[in-house]
């Protein structure tokens, strides 16, 4: 495999906009990362859409907005793993040298559901029984308070240094701060959930521009390396399975740190899968940041805020920035991409020279998730 | 099949032939054992997971099993009753089962106890019309399985 770098990074502010199209909401990330990568759009070889409930082919209703037209637009479903999916699907394009460059970009419009729950698969058993992604993890939540001593107050702190983040972002859907006293008396959703435990619905797009790594300099902008690129399925269990450690993220970070010979504690800044306040404790855990049940004193000693040893979602997070779920992926990129550059003013992670982004996705019977995506990035 | 097994399958829509009665009829569920390897799976499936034999038996399973984890749910689509409980129950066949939990209070609920089959009716369909569906229920007494 070749060297793989982004060389451009874009967004929208995540938000609400009914009254949009898809291919609306997609077209100035797109613009964006292409501004940003100075790449002339005749170079871009292939483009990758990540989106899952977007519809048929949401690339092309986008690209021809821009006139990005007559490549290879591929268009990729893998739930909230959507754009991430894409992502290493480019990357593994270009360092194979199949192209040079090649465009991804992730978008959702969750508003067209009109609100509420994620909708989920309905011919999956669990779904036709009444399961929802927000009761899903609350039973993981918990499980894990059952057996580790946490309490609502610890979670309601993820939320609330969620929100401390997002204020700094100007991309983030929920802009305002928040307080354990606020989250825990929102109104319920799946006890132990309040609202605000949960990450807000809502529409977005983003985008990144992946090329080989030889061929950064003719663009004149800092290059950010990809150092490691995992993609795997949950396992299917029929029986018991411990719901307080993701199986498939502790699986997947163990393979993706071995093969990028990068450990936890070379990370210096991370997005991780936060669509739930356990979400982010559980994922400190599970991507080696702490030990087994020691998330919410990680938490709690400050070391994953800003100015922490180990920031994670300086962007707000899911919780924070949203999570219109198939642009989420890419948007992770785009937040460590400007991480790397030192480009995130007010939420700058000093320094930062590793990052790692951490996307999964869930709702089918029988798996902790049916699919996680984590990549590493460097400069 | 019998007669009041087809009525059940027929009031049970969420469940196909997930759901059976014993003689003194007594809700419980039925799952799959692969009749080359073993493996044990529920809802009842016709090629087996691990092996890939469609070798399936129709395995019936205990009424009682304990609670995993569990949720109040306050939102969720059109046609569930709200607030449910959503639990994990696994049974001694060594599979789980996500489920409705029933009957009595959710906060005398308790990690790992006995809960018991049983059928409930769970939400409303399109037409406003009770769904039916199986549930578990916290076991109140002793020996009245």
């Amino acid at each position: 495999m070749r060297d793989v770098a982004v060389i451009g990074a874009g967004m929208i502010p995540f938000g609400k906009f009914p009254d949009r199209t898809l291919d609306a909401i997609a077209w100035p990330a797109v613009k964006h990362a292409i501004e940003d990568a100075g790449i002339p759009k005749k170079d871009i070889e292939a483009a990758y859409c990540g989106t899952a409930l977007g519809g048929m082919m949401a690339g092309q209703r986008i690209l021809k907005r821009l006139g990005i037209t007559g490549l290879p637009i591929v268009n990729i479903e893998n739930a909230c793993s959507s754009s991430s999916s894409a992502f290493r699907e480019a990357w593994i394009a270009v360092g194979a040298g199949v192209y040079d460059a090649v465009l991804v970009i992730g978008v959702e419009k969750l508003t067209r559901f009109g609100g509420g729950t994620l909708p989920l698969e309905k011919e999956d058993w669990e779904v036709a029984h009444g399961l929802v992604m927000p009761a899903l993890y609350a039973m993981r939540a918990r499980r894990y308070m059952h057996e580790y001593g946490l309490t609502v107050e610890q979670l309601a702190r993820v939320s609330v240094k969620a929100r401390r983040h997002g204020a700094l972002n100007p991309d983030a859907q929920m802009r305002k701060e928040t307080t354990v006293e606020e989250v825990n008396a929102a109104r319920p959703v799946a006890e132990p959930f309040t609202l605000f435990h949960c990450c807000p619905s809502g529409d977005g797009a983003a985008a990144v521009i992946v090329v080989a790594a030889d061929r950064a300099a003719r663009y004149g902008v800092t290059p950010v390396r990809v150092a490691g690129s995992e993609l795997t399925s949950g396992r299917y269990v029929t029986g018991f399975r411990d719901m307080t450690s993701p199986e498939i993220t502790v699986r997947g970070a163990k393979e993706l740190y071995e093969t990028a010979g990068i450990g936890p504690e070379d990370v210096n800044v991370a997005e991780v899968h936060d669509a739930f306040t356990i979400a982010e404790l559980m994922y400190y855990e599970a991507l080696g940041f702490c030990a087994r049940g020691e998330a919410a004193r990680l938490l709690e000693d400050g070391e994953t805020s800003l100015g922490g040893r180990i920031p994670v979602n300086p962007s707000g997070g899911l919780l924070a920035k949203g999570h219109p779920i198939g642009a989420t992926g890419v948007a992770q990129i785009v937040e460590i991409v400007r991480q790397l550059r030192g480009q995130c003013g007010p939420r700058q992670v000093e320094g930062a020279k590793v990052g790692l982004t951490h996307c999964t996705g869930g709702g089918v019977s029988g798996f902790d998730h049916g699919v996680c995506s984590i990549h590493l990035f460097s400069r | 099949m019998t007669q009041a097994a087809r009525e059940l399958q027929a009031a049970l829509s969420l469940d196909g032939d997930a759901v059976t009665r014993e003689g003194n009829g007594a809700p419980h569920l039925v799952g799959s054992a692969c009749g080359d390897c073993g493996k044990r799976v529920f809802p009842p499936t016709d090629v087996c997971p691990d092996c890939m034999s469609e070798n399936m038996r129709r395995l019936a399973l205990s009424r009682r099993g304990t609670l995993y984890s569990w949720s109040v749910v306050h939102a969720a689509p059109r046609g569930w009753t709200l607030p449910f409980v959503a639990g994990y129950v696994d049974l001694p066949e060594g599979v789980r089962v996500f489920a409705h939990i029933v009957g009595g209070d959710p906060k005398a609920l308790a990690f790992d106890m006995t809960v018991e089959t049983t059928i409930s009716v769970l939400g409303n369909d399109d037409e406003g019309r009770a769904l039916d569906g199986f549930a578990f229920a916290p076991v109140v007494k002793e020996g009245d399985a």
